[in-house]
């Protein structure tokens, strides 16, 4: 009897536990009825099903990241980018996502790479290193992910966003853009020198010639006022001495005299004969 | 243990979930007395069960099995007790379906499994670094191959920045992005290159640092709210910005050279605030030497004059005993103070020999006397300069300076 009621209990407990399912809040569910299709899109919460003849698979529905490793682009010009990127998707439609990719997750990220890449090839080759770097990046990346969005849609997916997280130089063109920027530096550097020599060669001229117009004026100045000088004296003297020229005339001589010889190693050798000594002989004879 | 008494008579309310057995064995209880089988089935199934029915077979027993029912259903209702921490939101949901958000402080939710919380950190700051790691030391790493980004002009600058987020929405948090935290990562990492792809290498170098920050900020933020990843960025922070190592020397040169060029220009600057001053103060002099020969001279020219008029009238007086002696004052003057002979050679052809030579001799500073009848030598040190200058044909410079010899000479002439 324990042992009947035992399995009876077991029985409820295996059919309630097969009859109700879980899903949570990130996931959806599906409930297939002997491998169809029966519901789909289940909101999270409690469910129920017939046991055995329904079973329930739920799926994640939050946003999905396949980050792809970088690859190699050609662009329009020809030059090679390396490029990483990363696709945010979701599932959209369940039912599709588990016909066509059985549910499996990786496998989409497969073929989700397979179309974006593709894609990123056929946008690169369009365009220029510039426009890609710097311009459309956004345009990249929103035209991707509408093309791609057509194909994934068969797919049950829905890509949510494109995104281009690194666009590199391959290691070699690197190096001469290390170099270009080096020698593009060293332009910089010896027009920042010579620029600074200019400017200070500017500064001494400016001040050379500053001191020689200054020390030029001052002569200038200078002679004037010596010229006023003379003439005042001129002036002054003629006034003076005009009284009496005659008088001026022996005057200035005997200063003249007085000063000509005024040192003892001056010699003078003198005539007796001179008004000077008219006493001196007069006596002496 | 009043709680054992409502349990005994099969009324107590909690013994709801229970009491399931206890209904299935009441419409039995009337073939209780006619089928001992039954009611000794129903005997042991009351042992097995521990619950409600526990009346048939009363006392000891029927208590046993409440109260390890009534404990297990305590503890059970217990479990379902749970603190938020201040910093935190609890995200309750009900067989997985989100039920609602709870704030921080006690809470109670419906015990496993058929309620479950999560609890969620809102305000602590979480930090991701791009193009770098630090470790809890602080010390940090490069990783070049994130800092490393092109820019507009084709340049590679070297850029590194930590993201400071937090949990806006533990909701949106918990269910809508599979690992948000990365997924910010990612979208800041795409959105700094895209910034500093559309700038050129010197704006994100210098003046454009903080623009380049807001729009990684705005960017990234705009990507998550896309996303619903319920995060919010709450700064970014620029941590590095720099040519990339293998230019940086070209670079510093640059920093260098900019300081070469100040370093000349106030170098000029300095010798033309060292010379003006000085140029402006031999102006003066010249200017100041020039108004004292003026003042000078006319001075002379007017004590002079003074002094000849003063005599002048005095020798109208008496012209020929002021002529005689004047004549006489002078001579004697002259005669008192230099070497004299007396020839009376007159009207004879004696030649004699004067040792003049030896007579100059004995006199000092001869040379002097002599210098003033060559106009062109001044002092002693002078006219051997001149004779150098002669020589060597000299430079403008020094052709004024023997000009100005000349020229001083030729006052001191006039003074005398």
């Amino acid at each position: 009897m324990k042992a009947v009621i035992g399995l009876f209990i077991a029985a409820v407990l295996f059919i309630g536990s097969n009859s109700l399912f879980v899903v949570n809040e990130w996931e959806t569910g599906v409930v297939f009825r002997l491998g169809e299709i029966v519901k789909s899109d289940l909101e999270p919460g409690l469910h129920l099903k017939t046991p055995f003849i329904n079973n329930a698979r739920t799926f994640d529905r939050r946003i999905q990241t396949m980050d792809s490793q970088p690859e190699r682009y050609l662009t329009g010009e020809l030059k090679n980018l390396e490029v990483d990127s990363y696709v945010k998707w979701r599932v959209s439609n369940v039912e599709r996502f588990y016909t066509a990719m059985g549910g499996d997750f990786a496998l989409a990220d497969q073929r989700l790479s397979q179309i974006v890449k593709d894609g990123l090839r056929a946008q690169f080759g369009n365009r220029t290193v510039k426009q890609v770097v710097s311009g459309d990046r956004v345009e990249v990346a929103e035209n991707i992910t509408r093309l791609a969005n057509v194909e994934a849609t068969q797919f049950g997916i829905e890509i949510v966003d494109v995104r281009i997280k690194r666009i590199d130089l391959p290691r070699d063109i690197s190096d001469s853009v290390y170099r270009r920027m080096e020698a593009e530096r060293n332009r910089v550097a010896a027009d920042l020198r010579s620029l600074g020599a200019e400017a200070a060669e500017r500064l001494r001229a400016d001040a050379d010639r500053q001191r020689t117009v200054t020390i030029a004026e001052a002569y200038r100045e200078a002679e004037q006022t010596r010229g006023e000088g003379d003439g005042q004296a001129a002036q002054i003297y003629s006034k003076a001495y005009g009284a009496d020229k005659e008088f001026f005339s022996f005057y200035q001589s005997l200063n003249a005299y007085q000063e000509s010889f005024s040192n003892k190693s001056d010699m003078i050798i003198l005539d007796p004969s001179t008004d000077f000594f008219k006493h001196f002989n007069r006596s002496s004879n | 243990m009043a709680w054992n008494e409502p349990g005994k008579p099969g009324q107590d309310p909690w013994g709801n979930s229970g009491g399931s057995s206890g209904k299935k064995d009441e419409p039995k209880e009337p073939k209780k007395r006619s089928d001992q089988d039954i009611d000794e089935l129903l005997k042991k199934a009351q042992q097995m069960f521990g619950g409600a029915g526990s009346k048939f077979n009363g006392g000891i027993g029927g208590i046993g099995g409440g109260a390890i029912f009534l404990i297990v259903l305590v503890v059970w209702l217990l479990s379902g007790i749970y603190i938020v921490d201040t910093a935190e939101r609890g995200v309750v949901t009900r067989f997985g379906a989100l039920v609602t958000e709870t704030g921080p402080g006690p809470h109670w939710h419906i015990p496993y499994p058929i309620e479950s919380v999560t609890k969620v950190n809102v305000d602590r700051i979480r930090t991701t670094e791009i193009g770098y790691r630090s470790d809890a030391q602080n010390r940090s790493g490069s990783v070049l191959a994130e800092s490393l980004m092109l820019t507009r002009d084709e340049n590679i600058v070297d850029v590194r920045i930590a993201v400071q987020y937090r949990v806006q929405s533990a909701g949106d948090y918990l269910f809508n992005v599979k690992d948000p935290d990365e997924s910010l990562r990612a979208s800041s990492e795409s959105a700094i290159r895209e910034i500093v792809g559309k700038n050129s290498m010197d704006f994100v170098l210098t003046q454009g640092r903080n623009e380049v920050v807001a729009l990684v900020r705005e960017l990234t933020q705009k990507n998550l709210d896309d996303y619903e990843a319920g995060l919010f960025i709450t700064s970014v922070n620029l941590q590095d910005a720099q040519p990339p190592e293998q230019v940086q020397s070209a670079f510093a040169d640059v920093v260098k050279a900019r300081e070469d060029r100040e370093r000349l220009i106030n170098e000029a600057e300095a010798y033309a605030n060292r010379i003006l001053p000085q140029a402006r103060g031999q102006a003066a002099r010249i200017v100041e030497e020039a108004r004292a020969y003026r003042d000078q001279v006319v001075s002379r020219a007017e004590g002079q004059a003074d002094r000849f008029t003063s005599v002048v009238t005095e020798y109208k007086k008496s012209p020929e005993i002021m002529r005689e002696r004047l004549y006489l004052d002078t001579m004697s003057t002259v005669l008192s103070n230099t070497s004299k002979v007396l020839m009376g050679a007159e009207g004879s052809n004696n030649i004699m020999y004067l040792p003049l030579d030896k007579m100059m001799g004995s006199g000092t500073g001869s040379n002097q006397s002599t210098l003033p009848l060559s106009p062109i030598t001044g002092t002693g040190q002078n006219s051997s300069n001149n004779s150098n200058n002669s020589q060597t044909t000299s430079t403008p410079a020094n052709q004024a300076k023997s000009e100005t010899n000349i020229r001083d000479y030729l006052r001191q002439r006039e003074l005398r």
